[in-house]
């Protein structure tokens, strides 16, 4: 992540201020952009546009038209789009974690690959359909209505792309044998990732509990999602909080002395 | 059923392997936050399915109506069966009996890996009749309530093998990782219990 700035700023260790020189730096900086990207996120998608939560795809023509039309989808799509940059450092703030846990390096990858995949379509390809909706006045109602089936289906039909991602996360916390993230954790992400699979009947059906905006797909999905972001979040917290200096990557440029007593850790 | 097991083996005058005595969890603490867990998310997804079949019961029976009745209450059979192995094998790895236990444990695998087969012979002649998940919303309740359960029976057997694992290349078997196996098994067994009762036989 952001090692080489800190190496950059630590030869000045000396004249700069106290905090610049937290080891950890790096990790809370990744670590505090999170809520803010998630703040963003929930006013954005909520009361400035509400794309969310997802509007019925039973709705008529007008309804869609006047969604699809609204100067404020236009801003929130402008918003997210740039900010789509802080999803990685959310991510990469996960998995250095991840990264010091005894499993074997396929999993970051998968996590790291599974994040890019999920993000293009889950979060770029429903920002375009709704915004190009709402670029230029006086599109047909019919493609609108296109527009608008491509940009749920893309964000909410998509969720199956993030389920092999968090299924590694959840595996590699059950693995793990540096007990860097508790066990419970690991299985709670392994339901989080099985209601990611409720992502296939979205395809089907078009009304009632399996529609994406249903009970079974969207309400109790989201049941459980924001509870376990949120816990992920704290266990992470946790984890950066834990993680003794000398294991830091960037531990060669920490001054020897200050490094605590080494413990013994497994490696992938 | 595994508590069940213990109550027998204690019942005995056994010892225990640990040496411990008393009451304790069998297993490990966080498969148990795993099963409860479990247990009320498909109480949850149970609910939402009786709340919409009262919407229309109906369309419900009839459907239902459709379903291979004999393979479900076989497959009910194979898992309950598979689960009294699972519950005799771990009884016999608490008392020392290591070989026996690999054995049980072996035939209830094989139990188990007749589920899925029988399920696919269930869902195929349905869905070339054309019954897919698109044809109403029982159906789309049956393919994702029972395909969810299949998850967990498949995920399931690779933890009974890799408890076999455990039982035939370790020298000193860890019990626990035998009873967390054991207690995952038999919610399976429970979840099915309850959709073959919600999905197949109740009028």
């Amino acid at each position: 992540m952001n090692e080489r700035v800190e190496v950059a700023d630590n030869p000045a260790a000396g004249t700069s201020p106290s905090w610049r020189r937290h080891p950890k730096l790096d990790q809370w900086i990744a670590f505090w952009i999170v809520p803010g990207f998630f703040t963003l996120f929930g006013i954005v998608f909520v009361p400035l546009s509400f794309m969310m939560p997802p509007r019925s795809p039973g709705s008529s023509t007008p309804e869609i038209v006047g969604f699809m039309q609204s100067h404020n989808l236009l801003i929130a799509c402008a918003i997210l789009t740039l900010s789509f940059g802080l999803a990685p450092i959310t991510n990469a703030c996960y998995v250095m974690q991840v990264k010091r846990m005894s499993v074997s390096p396929v999993f970051r990858y998968t996590i790291i690959v599974g994040a890019t995949t999920g993000a293009i379509v889950g979060m770029l390809f429903p920002m375009f359909c709704f915004g190009l909706g709402a670029f230029r006045t006086g599109y047909d109602p019919p493609i609108l209505a296109m527009l608008f089936d491509f940009g749920y289906l893309a964000y909410i039909g998509s969720l199956g792309c993030f389920c092999i991602m968090w299924m590694a996360f959840g595996l590699a916390i059950l693995l793990d044998r540096n007990n860097i993230l508790p066990k419970w954790l690991g299985y709670y992400t392994v339901w989080q990732y099985l209601t990611e699979l409720m992502a296939a009947p979205v395809w089907i059906a078009t009304s009632g509990p399996f529609a994406w905006d249903g009970l079974m797909t969207f309400w109790f999905a989201m049941a459980l999602y924001v509870p376990w972001q949120i816990i992920v979040y704290l266990c992470i917290y946790r984890a950066i909080k834990n993680q003794p200096v000398h294991e830091l990557e960037n531990a060669q440029f920490v001054v020897a002395s200050s490094l605590p007593a080494t413990r013994p850790t497994a490696h992938a | 059923m595994t508590e069940v097991a213990q109550g027998q083996t204690a019942g005995i005058g056994e010892p225990r392997r640990d040496g411990r005595t008393g009451r304790h969890l069998p297993g490990e603490g966080s498969m148990w936050f795993f099963v409860i867990g479990d247990l009320v998310i498909f109480g949850a997804y149970f609910v939402a399915y009786m709340f919409y079949r009262g919407q229309h019961p109906d369309l419900f029976l009839q459907s239902q109506a459709r379903l291979n009745q004999d393979i479900g209450a076989v497959n009910t059979v194979m898992l309950l069966t598979s689960s009294l192995f699972v519950a005799l094998g771990t009884s016999a790895a608490r008392s020392g009996k290591v070989a026996d236990a690999v054995r049980l444990f072996v035939i209830a695998l094989g139990f188990g890996a007749a589920f899925p087969l029988l399920k696919l012979f269930e869902y195929v002649p349905e869905v070339t009749a054309g019954l897919t998940p698109g044809t109403n919303a029982f159906f789309m309740f049956y393919y994702v309530m029972t395909g969810l359960h299949l998850c967990h029976v498949l995920l399931g057997l690779v933890v009974l093998g890799f408890v076999v694992r455990e039982l035939r290349i370790s020298p000193n078997p860890r019990i626990s990782f035998v009873e967390t196996g054991a207690t995952y098994w038999h919610m399976v067994d429970v979840l099915w219990l309850i959709l073959f009762a919600l999905f197949y036989l109740m009028r």
